[in-house]
């Protein structure tokens, strides 16, 4: 399944599934693999291996009675339930962890603007029973917050859009070529990452795309049907585009006010200058996309190669401090900017 | 073969739940295999101590009581273990499900699952698989910076940490001492808010600059951790959102959207130009520069020169 998160064998993880496994075990007697797995949330593999570890346990001083638990592959057997008594086998609270994950997540998703009302409800109710029934473990939680982004009307439009199977019309904004586009697309689900995302269909570029819910400056809910066509979902957790290999270089040279650079672009290498600074190496489908950048780094930074983007953004600004003549400007100002994410990688495509 | 270590903590924890008395250490290695094999004393009493250490960390309530001859026992009690009563309907149960599916840290997504299978045991509704439920909705918290597990845990555990820092323009890092009181993700990136203790100040730190390891520092805080922590808003500051000036500029037609969406007025001017006042903060010269020729400050000459200044060292090249 698309955007699960890579699983590795962790002795807590699996002692915490085990404890709460022979609870749910114990009233379920004949239980069928397939469904435990999927009301475990995890793969057969994963809970056949519990399956093998618990006939080595037991509670009893002294080597007493093993779970005696089998599995034909199909259905789950405990042939001596007593083995753990009525006590030993009742739902364990929650950890500080366990609580905080939950609730931080809860609370994080509940608070995405353009949600519907009836899911944002169940998100509170359920903090607030979490909350309770948490107890004390509950407190660490309000340590840890996490803000989703996203345009409320926007993202309302596009989640029926889903649901009904229907084509959208958007105005989009795309910074790398400070235009507006308009495109119809066929929306196949919504992403947060930060920013929230529609991934979809673009029928003018016929190709997958993902949009900033941010930049869509106009939407309409088409009478068409959405016809995404069949493709393999990705997991969007590491980046939204990543650049391809044949994508032409670009080398970047930026001072210690540059640095961030290597923080908002994914990027091939990064190495330290004797100034304090980094050589950076990126890809990009389009490199021109990066004259704001070059614009923008002043003297913080410059672009080494290609040297037609070096070029461009050398006459855009002379071009635009023609608009300035005769004002005379005073000398070098600080004031180094704290970048929100002004550009994305994500438009590189676009 | 040694024997697993999930194997070895799964008895440890059903022998101190089953107990009604307290176990000696004793009577806990002749029960458990694990222990028998584990050699000698010293490398038994290393194990089990890990081991109670790895049972607490995933919620288990383990006492310590001393019995009659002096001697160390130890039992998990069924009321200090006990999950209280509660009870979810399928929109809930969905709800979770889907929240549980957010962490994309190894540490936190094993905690949120764990957590969703003791409410499973406890009996949330399966009729409604959370699994499946809100497909087409995907939020994600991503978690890049290797400083957030071991902040994570100094939050949580109110414990004074040490790391090195750069500072967004700094060459190089430097070591900041810090009483971290909370972390937030906004944009995408985590921040680190905490009292810095060779500043005697409040500081919001961003974890992608922490270079090198997080150290824990012995001892207890020593400011007061305030009720609320504010992030977001600081970093907000940072990148200009809080506006407490305007500024008036000429834009190219069609050209700027993001600035025209964020006009407060806009005059067509009829003359290849619009004149527009937008919010004046922090980092406005730096966004205004990257629309080239396509934008001219008028007001302030504050402002105005700043853009001056930075497209002179880009024409310089």
């Amino acid at each position: 399944m698309a955007g699960k998160p890579v699983r590795t064998v962790n002795a807590i993880d699996q002692t915490r599934r085990m404890l709460s496994l022979v609870t749910y075990l114990k009233e379920r007697p004949g239980a069928r693999v397939e469904d435990v797995a999927r009301a475990f949330g995890i793969t057969e593999d994963e809970l056949v291996s519990d399956l093998d570890v618990l006939p080595m346990c037991g509670t009893s001083f002294r080597g007493g009675d093993l779970l005696d638990i089998d599995t034909d592959g199909e259905r789950i057997w405990w042939h001596n339930p007593a083995a753990l008594g009525e006590e030993t086998a009742e739902p364990l609270r929650l950890a500080a962890d366990e609580a905080t994950a939950l609730l931080v997540a809860v609370r994080a998703v509940s608070t995405l603007p353009g949600l519907r009302e009836s899911d944002r409800q169940a998100l509170l109710r359920a903090n607030a029973k979490l909350e309770a029934a948490a107890g004390e473990a509950a407190g660490a939680s309000s340590r840890l917050s996490v803000t989703f982004e996203s345009e409320g009307g926007v993202f309302a439009d596009v989640d029926r859009a889903i649901s009904e199977r229907r084509r959208l019309w958007i105005r989009y904004y795309s910074p790398a070529r400070d235009e507006l586009t308009e495109r119809e697309i066929d929306p196949i689900r919504l992403v947060s990452v930060g920013h929230t995302y529609v991934e979809a269909w673009c029928r003018r570029s016929e190709a997958r795309r993902t949009f900033r819910l941010d930049r869509v400056a106009e939407i309409k809910i088409l009478d068409e049907p959405a016809a995404p066509p069949e493709i393999e979902l990705r997991d969007l957790s590491e980046a939204l585009v990543q650049p391809a290999a044949e994508d032409p270089e670009v080398v970047v040279e930026v001072g210690p006010g540059g640095r961030w650079v290597a923080e908002y672009y994914p990027h091939d290498s990064a190495d330290e200058l004797p100034d304090g600074g980094l050589r950076i190496t990126l890809r990009t489908p389009d490199p021109a996309s990066l004259r704001r950048l070059a614009l923008r780094l002043g003297r913080d930074g410059r672009i080494v190669s290609p040297r037609d983007l070096a070029d461009s953004a050398r006459r855009a600004a002379r071009e635009a401090l023609a608009a300035y003549d005769g004002v005379d400007a005073q000398g070098p100002h600080g004031g180094h900017a704290v970048h929100d994410g002004q550009y994305d990688r994500q438009e590189q495509g676009l | 073969m040694a024997i697993a270590k999930a194997e070895r903590l799964m008895n440890l924890a059903l022998c101190l739940l089953g107990t009604r008395r307290p176990l000696s250490k004793r009577e806990l290695r002749e029960s458990i295999e694990a222990y028998l094999e584990a050699g000698s004393d010293d490398s038994f009493s290393r194990m089990f101590e890990r081991d109670k250490d790895d049972l607490r960390e995933l919620g288990l309530v383990i006492e310590t009581v001393e019995n009659l001859d002096g001697e160390m026992g130890y039992l998990a009690r069924r009321d200090s273990n006990r999950l209280p009563p509660i009870t979810l309907d399928a929109e809930e149960a969905a709800a979770l499900g889907l929240a549980a599916k957010v962490w994309q840290q190894a540490r936190l997504a094993g905690a949120a699952s764990g957590a969703l299978q003791k409410l499973r045991a406890a009996g949330m509704p399966e009729d409604v698989d959370p699994y499946e439920a809100h497909g087409a909705l995907e939020p994600r918290i991503p978690v890049h910076e290797a400083a957030f597990e071991p902040l994570m845990l100094a939050c949580r555990d109110r414990r004074p940490v040490v790391f090195d820092y750069r500072k967004a323009t700094a060459a190089h890092p430097e070591p900041r001492h810090v009483e971290p009181w909370a972390l937030e993700c906004w944009r995408g990136h985590w921040y680190l808010a905490g009292w810095d203790r060779d500043r005697g100040a409040e500081r919001v730190f961003r974890l992608s600059r922490i270079t090198g390891k997080v150290r824990s520092r012995s001892g207890q805080f020593a400011a007061e951790v305030p009720d609320v922590v504010t992030v977001r808003e600081t970093v907000a500051s940072w990148a200009g959102e809080t506006a407490d000036r305007s500024a008036l500029i000429r834009l190219r037609p069609g050209s700027g959207y993001p600035l025209r969406a964020k006009a407060t007025a806009v005059r067509e001017l009829g003359d290849g130009w619009d004149e527009l006042e937008i919010p004046y903060g922090h980092g406005l010269d730096a966004w205004l520069v990257e629309f080239g020729p396509d934008v001219v400050v008028l007001e302030p000459a504050e402002l105005r020169a700043d853009v001056v200044d930075r497209l002179r060292a880009v024409a310089k090249g």
